[in-house]
């Protein structure tokens, strides 16, 4: 009369073994969940009882207790639709196989009628389980690609209850899907940086920021390739690892934004969420505590358009994932941790009307819009961004003459040479690339000879540039060096480091004038 | 600092207090009492000032109301708190060059150290949103001038008029580089933005105005205000006005009350420099090239050094080559990467080794132009 079926509950990307209980017994007809079920829990009664019985089985008319141990931890979602039922038939004697319960892990919703749905975050479960020792999963057949990349797990599509329950009292077949082994899928990217033409400049900055995992800070007039310099960034980024790629699928795949993949993300996220996005949708957030933009950009890029325009407080809130690699939403009944190593691309216009600084058709913004507009951006923010660059404006005549410049792909290339480089020097620092550098590691990394150290101070007296500043240009200095496979920092690295900086006093100094 | 006032200037001030700015209704009440403010202090106490002072009935409430000394202790205690002192018409610091225009104001409010007599004061002046060969200009003339000991007077406001102070405060040696003329009270800082330009123009200068301490800056005040600048100039410079800037106010007050106008050329396709260009086409303004072409016309000064575009020296291949470009016109990143061929890395450490010479300066939208020295 009584089961108890396994099942897998998360909090975050991490989790916690449920043990589905199921009693029935004598007394009036009823039908209690406890054990902290959400509202999607609490209904599951009502998908179960209908899918029992279109399945062909017997609902039982009795007192039916289901208990979702541990009873102090919050189950949410519909993932227990599959453990219920199970645990029902098994509690009222419909199951014949009595050992199954200790074997097999059960994920999945049911469908009114018996139909076994896919949910989400079926990877980060899969996972959490094999590690406590199950090998044997039942998922829904939406989700069998994505459990499929865990070696060492069984993993059985269910696509219905009544063949669940045939499979397990022997009467038909649940084939496990085969393990697959994760292939790096060839991908075509939609841009290419050969498509752009001219700003060479702009490109080289997108080539150190991705190099050395720096964030880049894109300014320019309207129409000057902002945008779609941003969006062929995927093209020229490293190549993702399976651990990379595995832990990316995870937040995807409790976020629900599987679809259309194999089962696993193979390239770096890009994502580009609208500057109307509220705090909670871009840092994570919700009841739920879901994982936001910048967990779902994890090992990929945020890209921020308008960046002004985006909420100051929302802005504000990006600083300490950024800095942490990691954010933690805390709820009253909750608290998720979240990866979010990504890598910022913001792109913005000089001004309100977006002429400032142009040749072509002059700015009409007074000083003080200017300013307001600039200072939406704090001082701390922009100090979390190593590269600032300027796009330069397109006039009509030039686009056709421009020189188109690298293919992604060889630029590429030596993006990964730059990395492998760093992976190989960092080995010992539990870090992969130079934006990661720690003050103190910069101390040990970045030496410069006499003769950049001078070049520096003189950047220093003339940019006036803050302490915060100088860390920044060292550590893209060492990102420009591995690029030339330079071990050594020389000056003309620190030269063309500095480029990237002055940015900040030519517009952000000014304002105050 | 705090400053004494003498018994005349003491009732002199007080009618300031009372009647606030302008000149006019100052001077004419103050004839009818043959210039003895002290007299119509006493009449005032006696509530009885006679019909040619044409003052009117609430103006003259407020006379009566105020003929009092403790009024008047009240209002210098209030001065030395704000740290302001007041200049009237007779007073020793009061601008010699001021007193000759028509309408000067009765009475300066002024902060830092106001001279009767700089050595030779030079007006600035200019858009509130120059283009960056504004800027340069401004900043160069100003302190070019400010370096051959001239004092320069400006507005304060955003702009030439705040560029043309700095440059003044970077001429290091003299000892009265400039002063600011402002449309609000002295102790009104506007554009707030100006602060700590103002508080280096009262460590070094005077920052002056008419109106009373704490008056806003109202729209109105400003021409008014112009009018101070050019009359306390022997002559003013406009750097960069558009067809209808309200420099050309200045220009107007410096025109009537006969002092030179200097400007300087722009691109006959520059909005910006119309105003300038126009100037010049009609004859009221002198055409200028330097701080030379303005000191010139005041006999006995000279440019400290006469400054020329030199070809500078030890300049690599790719310098040289950079610069030749540059020469011609301005260019952005994106050009120069063109016209010369270079790679971008090779590119952007030259143009940074390149700008700490001093050789060439980025502007807004990565502009690269020579850096010019006047």
């Amino acid at each position: 009369m009584l089961s108890k079926i396994k099942s897998y509950g998360l909090m975050g990307i991490d989790g916690f073994s449920v043990s589905v209980e199921v009693y029935v017994s004598g007394g009036l007809p009823a039908y209690d969940t406890v054990g902290l079920p959400d509202a999607a829990v609490r209904e599951s009664k009502e998908r179960v009882r209908a899918a029992i019985r279109n399945s062909g089985f017997e609902f039982p008319m009795q007192r039916i207790t289901v208990n979702l141990a541990p009873a102090d931890l919050r189950k949410e979602g519909s993932v227990y639709d599959l453990p219920v039922a199970i645990g029902l038939l098994d509690a009222t004697g419909q199951i014949r196989n009595k050992t199954f319960a200790e074997e097999y892990l059960f994920l999945g919703e049911l469908a009114l009628d018996g139909t076994v749905r896919g949910v989400a975050g079926i990877l980060p479960m899969v996972i959490g389980a094999y590690g406590q020792g199950l090998r044997k999963v039942i998922v829904p057949l939406e989700n069998a690609a994505e459990a499929s990349y865990i070696e060492g797990v069984q993993v059985y599509v269910a696509e219905s209850l009544k063949h669940v329950v045939d499979f397990l009292n022997g009467e038909a077949a649940l084939m496990p899907t085969p393990a697959r082994k994760w292939d790096r899928a060839r991908i075509a990217y939609p841009m290419d940086f050969a498509d752009i033409k001219g700003q060479q400049g702009a490109k080289r900055a997108a080539e150190i920021a991705v190099a050395g995992g720096h964030n880049l800070l894109l300014v320019g007039t309207p129409g000057s390739g902002k945008t779609m310099l941003a969006r062929s960034i995927p093209s020229i980024l490293p190549e993702l690892t399976f651990e990379e790629a595995l832990e990316i699928t995870k937040v995807h795949s409790i976020a629900g934004t599987l679809q259309g993949t194999e089962g696993m993300v193979s390239e770096r996220p890009f994502r580009a969420p609208h500057h109307s996005a509220s705090t909670a949708s871009l840092i994570g957030g919700g009841q739920r505590a879901m994982p936001g933009e910048i967990s779902l950009a994890h090992y990929g890029v945020l890209f921020l358009d308008e960046f002004p325009e985006f909420r100051k407080d929302t802005l504000e809130a990006l600083r300490q994932p950024m800095e942490d690699g990691s954010v933690t939403i805390a709820r009253a009944a909750t608290r998720s941790t979240y990866p979010a190593d990504f890598m910022l691309v913001a792109a913005m216009n000089p001004c309100p009307c977006g002429n400032y600084g142009s040749r072509i058709s002059p700015c009409r913004c007074t000083r003080q819009q200017i300013a307001r507009y600039l200072n939406r951006i704090s001082g701390p923010m922009l100090d979390r961004v190593d590269l600032h660059v300027e796009m330069s404006e397109v006039g009509f005549e030039d686009i056709a003459s421009r020189s188109a410049g690298e293919r992604s792909e060889t630029v590429r290339a030596r993006v990964n040479a730059a990395r492998r480089v760093q992976v190989l020097r960092y080995k010992r620092e539990g870090i992969l690339f130079n934006a990661q550098l720690t003050s103190r590691m910069t101390a040990r990394f970045c030496a410069l000879d006499a003769q950049a150290e001078a070049l520096l101070r003189k950047a220093f007296a003339s940019l006036r540039l803050s302490a915060r500043a100088y860390t920044r240009i060292l550590k893209v200095s060492r990102t420009i060096a591995d690029l030339e496979g330079s071990e050594a920092i020389r000056s003309h690295h620190v030269a063309e480091a500095v480029q990237y900086r002055s940015l900040e006093s030519k517009y952000w100094g000014d304002t105050r004038r | 600092m705090k400053r004494e006032y003498s018994e005349r200037e003491r009732y002199l001030l007080w009618l300031g207090f009372v009647l606030g700015p302008g000149s006019k209704r100052y001077f004419r009440t103050l004839t009818a009492f043959e210039n003895d403010a002290h007299a119509m202090f006493a009449a005032a106490q006696k509530h009885d000032l006679p019909l040619e002072c044409g003052l009117k009935e609430p103006i003259l409430e407020k006379l009566f109301a105020s003929a009092t000394q403790r009024y008047i202790d009240g209002c210098f205690k209030r001065l030395a708190e704000l740290d302001v002192s007041a200049a009237a018409f007779e007073s020793p610091e009061y601008p010699a060059l001021l007193k000759e225009i028509y309408d000067p104001p009765p009475i300066l409010y002024y902060r830092g150290r106001l001279q009767a007599e700089p050595a030779l004061s030079i007006a600035v002046v200019g858009s509130r949103a120059p283009t960056e060969y504004g800027r340069r200009m401004a900043h160069t003339l100003s302190q070019a001038l400010a370096e051959c000991g001239a004092c320069v007077v400006s507005g304060l406001a955003y702009g030439v008029d705040c560029i043309a102070a700095l440059g003044a405060l970077a001429a290091e040696d003299n000892p009265y580089p400039t002063v600011a003329v402002l449309g609000s009270g002295v102790d009104v800082v506007y554009p707030a933005a100006n602060r700590d330009i103002y508080a280096q123009i009262i460590a070094r200068g005077a920052v002056v105005s008419e109106f009373l301490p704490g008056t806003k800056a109202l729209p109105s005040n400003f021409p008014m205000r112009n009018r101070i600048i050019s009359g306390l100039s022997r002559g003013v410079l406009v750097v960069e006005a558009a067809a209808k800037s309200g420099t050309l106010i200045t220009v107007d007050c410096a025109l009537e009350q006969g002092r030179d106008v200097f400007a300087l050329p722009g691109r006959i396709t520059d909005p910006k420099s119309e105003g300038t260009n126009a100037l010049l086409r009609e004859g009221h303004a002198k055409f200028t090239l330097s701080a030379e072409d303005v000191l010139e016309e005041y006999g006995g000064w000279r440019a400290v050094k006469a400054q020329t575009l030199s070809e500078p020296e030890n300049l690599s291949l790719e310098q040289a080559v950079i610069r030749r470009l540059l020469l011609a016109n301005e260019r952005s990143f994106d050009e120069l990467c063109e016209l010369t061929g270079f790679s971008v890395p090779l590119l952007n450490s030259t143009l940074t080794e390149m700008e700490f010479s001093g050789i060439i300066r980025q502007s807004p939208g990565r502009v690269y132009s020579i850096e010019c020295v006047l």
